[in-house]
């Protein structure tokens, strides 16, 4: 277990944000995370949608249960937070 | 005894590219703090300037400029202009002289490398004077809000923002020190005086003194207009010297300078000036939108100076008009969302007048800033103000130092521009903020954004006490919501009226 941080890109938004999560995270969890600093705030929140992760400007979505210390992702690395 | 008419005289006088005899031209004139380029001493003495101005007409001109703009201070004092004006104008004029004042001494010291350095005699002569309009500039602009100190604290920070690590500061710091002190008296020319100083300074100085004598704060819309005569006047040391570079074919090394800081003094000004324009100003006294006064000031002036000139648009050209649209706008929202680590108090300027406004001068605002305007105002009307705080930082550009931001809402377009360079990761804003790294980027590969120095553990505690701490933001100066969210309770009245 290890602090990361990550940058957050969430669909909707209008900044990027500093998103701190831990290597151990899943996909799911860094999310869930960086809805916490932009749903409700300035993102309205979208009811029976889920939240998914993929790396900017990939087509391909992270797998949920895809831990971050397996995703290869960088630190400060850009994720998109999207609705699907 | 007959005196010689100026023009009989002032050629001679100022030609005083004399040959060295004791040193090397090379000693006289080190390349790096000439920005000689190669370009022999002989070459530079076709150099035109369109101002020629003796000491002495200085001197006269600059007195009466003086006594006009305290004696209006003066004058106006008793008035209560400034308890009277909108918290959003008190706000402007917090943003205005915590960001300018300090930096026009910087601009002095630009100044005074031309007027050593310069290879061209007539430019030493005008950067002479434009070393002491500077110098004028700092103490007009730390002398105004002066007075204002014991009405408000946040007025401290016209003289102490430089000396911090404010977020704000540092981004105003990184371009003007790149742009002003660290550079060769050429490239000083082409940024300082003609990339930054014959638009954009007449975006905050004209454009704003416009806004101020609506608002009716005619002490400052004088003392800036004051401020910019002496602007347009030494703005013009860097046309000539293109004229010289051209001819003798550096038009490569002109272009990308001029390119360069024609970009980096648009993002500071998108923040500064754009925010204040299309938000701060109290609606009922604004002009123009600062689109507008892009267009008018920056876009079509730069596309026939630099045409005039012999230059090409920037590649960037149409991206930056593309910008236009959105920028003020992102720069606005972050300020109000992270408002308690401004030293200025930032208005939303969301009531129904104001909406209507932004969407006339910005079709599609509702669409995009308006949905995120929605989140906060429902948040606000429902009592969660919590929620209309942040709990992390933005991210900020490696070179503008500013927010990365751009489109939300359903027309979502904020992106990041990543770079790897010597094994540190770089994030950009733009692709031209991208572009000015990869220019020189030894320059500026070793500076730390806000973001690189909390996540190096610079800021300790590493949480909001610390980050105040850390840009020295003292209880007082702390910044909230400009009109205290009277607004929220306009709202609220014009929805129930509606649901009436």
């Amino acid at each position: 277990m290890a602090a990361f941080p990550l940058t957050s890109n969430f669909q909707g938004d209008f900044v990027l944000q500093l998103l701190p999560v831990d290597t151990e995270n899943t996909m799911d969890e860094v999310a869930a995370a960086a809805a916490h600093h932009s749903v409700g705030r300035r993102v309205p929140a979208r009811p029976g949608h889920t939240l998914r992760v993929r790396r900017q400007g990939a087509s391909e979505l992270m797998p949920r249960t895809l831990k971050v210390s397996e995703s290869g992702l960088k630190p400060m690395e850009c994720i998109e937070v999207i609705w699907e | 005894m007959a005196l010689l008419g100026r023009l009989d005289w002032y050629n001679l006088a100022r030609t005083t590219n004399w040959t060295p005899g004791s040193v090397t031209e090379d000693e006289l004139f080190p390349p790096d703090m000439s920005g000689s380029m190669g370009i022999p001493l002989s070459k530079w003495e076709s150099y035109d300037e369109p101002y020629k101005q003796t000491y002495p007409e200085y001197v006269k001109v600059q007195r009466e400029k003086d006594a006009g703009a305290y004696s209006v201070k003066a004058a106006l004092e008793r008035s209560e202009i400034y308890e009277k004006a909108d918290p959003g104008w008190q706000s402007v004029l917090k943003l205005h002289y915590g960001a300018f004042p300090r930096a026009e001494y910087s601009a002095s010291t630009a100044e005074a490398r031309m007027a050593r350095f310069g290879k061209a005699p007539g430019m030493r002569n005008m950067a002479t004077m434009g070393m002491l309009d500077e110098m004028r500039h700092a103490q007009l602009q730390l002398y105004f809000p002066h007075e204002l100190c014991p009405k408000d604290r946040q007025f401290d920070w016209a003289h102490k923002s430089y000396d911090t690590n404010h977020w704000a500061v540092v981004a105003a710091r990184h371009l003007f020190d790149d742009m002003m002190v660290t550079r060769g008296a050429s490239e000083v020319a082409l940024g300082l005086t003609f990339a930054f100083e014959t638009g954009f300074t007449n975006m905050q100085f004209l454009g704003l003194a416009a806004d101020a004598a609506e608002v009716g704060d005619w002490s400052f819309s004088n003392m800036i207009s004051s401020i910019q005569t002496d602007e347009s006047r030494h703005a013009q040391i860097g046309g000539p010297l293109v004229a010289i570079l051209l001819e003798n074919g550096r038009k490569e090394e002109a272009q990308r300078i001029v390119d360069m800081m024609i970009w980096r003094a648009w993002k500071l000004f998108s923040a500064v000036t754009g925010a204040a324009m299309d938000y701060f100003t109290p609606v009922a006294d604004r002009k123009m939108s600062f689109k507008e006064f892009m267009l008018e000031w920056i876009v079509s002036q730069f596309e026939r100076a630099l045409m005039d000139l012999g230059l090409d648009k920037p590649w960037y050209w149409d991206q930056l008009v593309a910008d236009l649209d959105h920028a003020s706008h992102a720069m606005q929202m972050g300020f109000w969302f992270w408002r308690p680590i401004m030293w200025w108090n930032t208005p939303a300027g969301v009531t129904a007048e104001d909406r209507a406004w932004l969407e006339e001068k910005y079709p599609g605002w509702s669409e995009s800033f308006g949905t995120v305007w929605d989140v906060i105002t429902d948040n606000l009307l429902e009592g969660k103000k919590e929620l209309t705080y942040p709990e992390t930082l933005p991210m900020l550009c490696n070179m503008c130092q500013l927010p990365i931001a751009s489109v939300p809402g359903p027309a979502w377009k904020v992106r990041d521009f990543p770079l790897e360079y010597k094994g540190r990761s770089y994030h950009f804003c733009s692709e031209g903020c991208q572009w000015c790294f990869e220019q020189e980027p030894e320059r500026y590969a070793g500076h730390l954004s806000l973001i690189d120095r909390f996540l190096a553990g610079h800021i300790q505690p590493p949480n909001l006490e610390g980050a105040l701490n850390y840009m020295s933001l003292a209880p007082g100066e702390i910044g909230d919501d400009a009109h205290n969210y009277a607004w929220v309770e306009k709202v609220r009245a014009a929805r129930q009226k509606a649901a009436a």
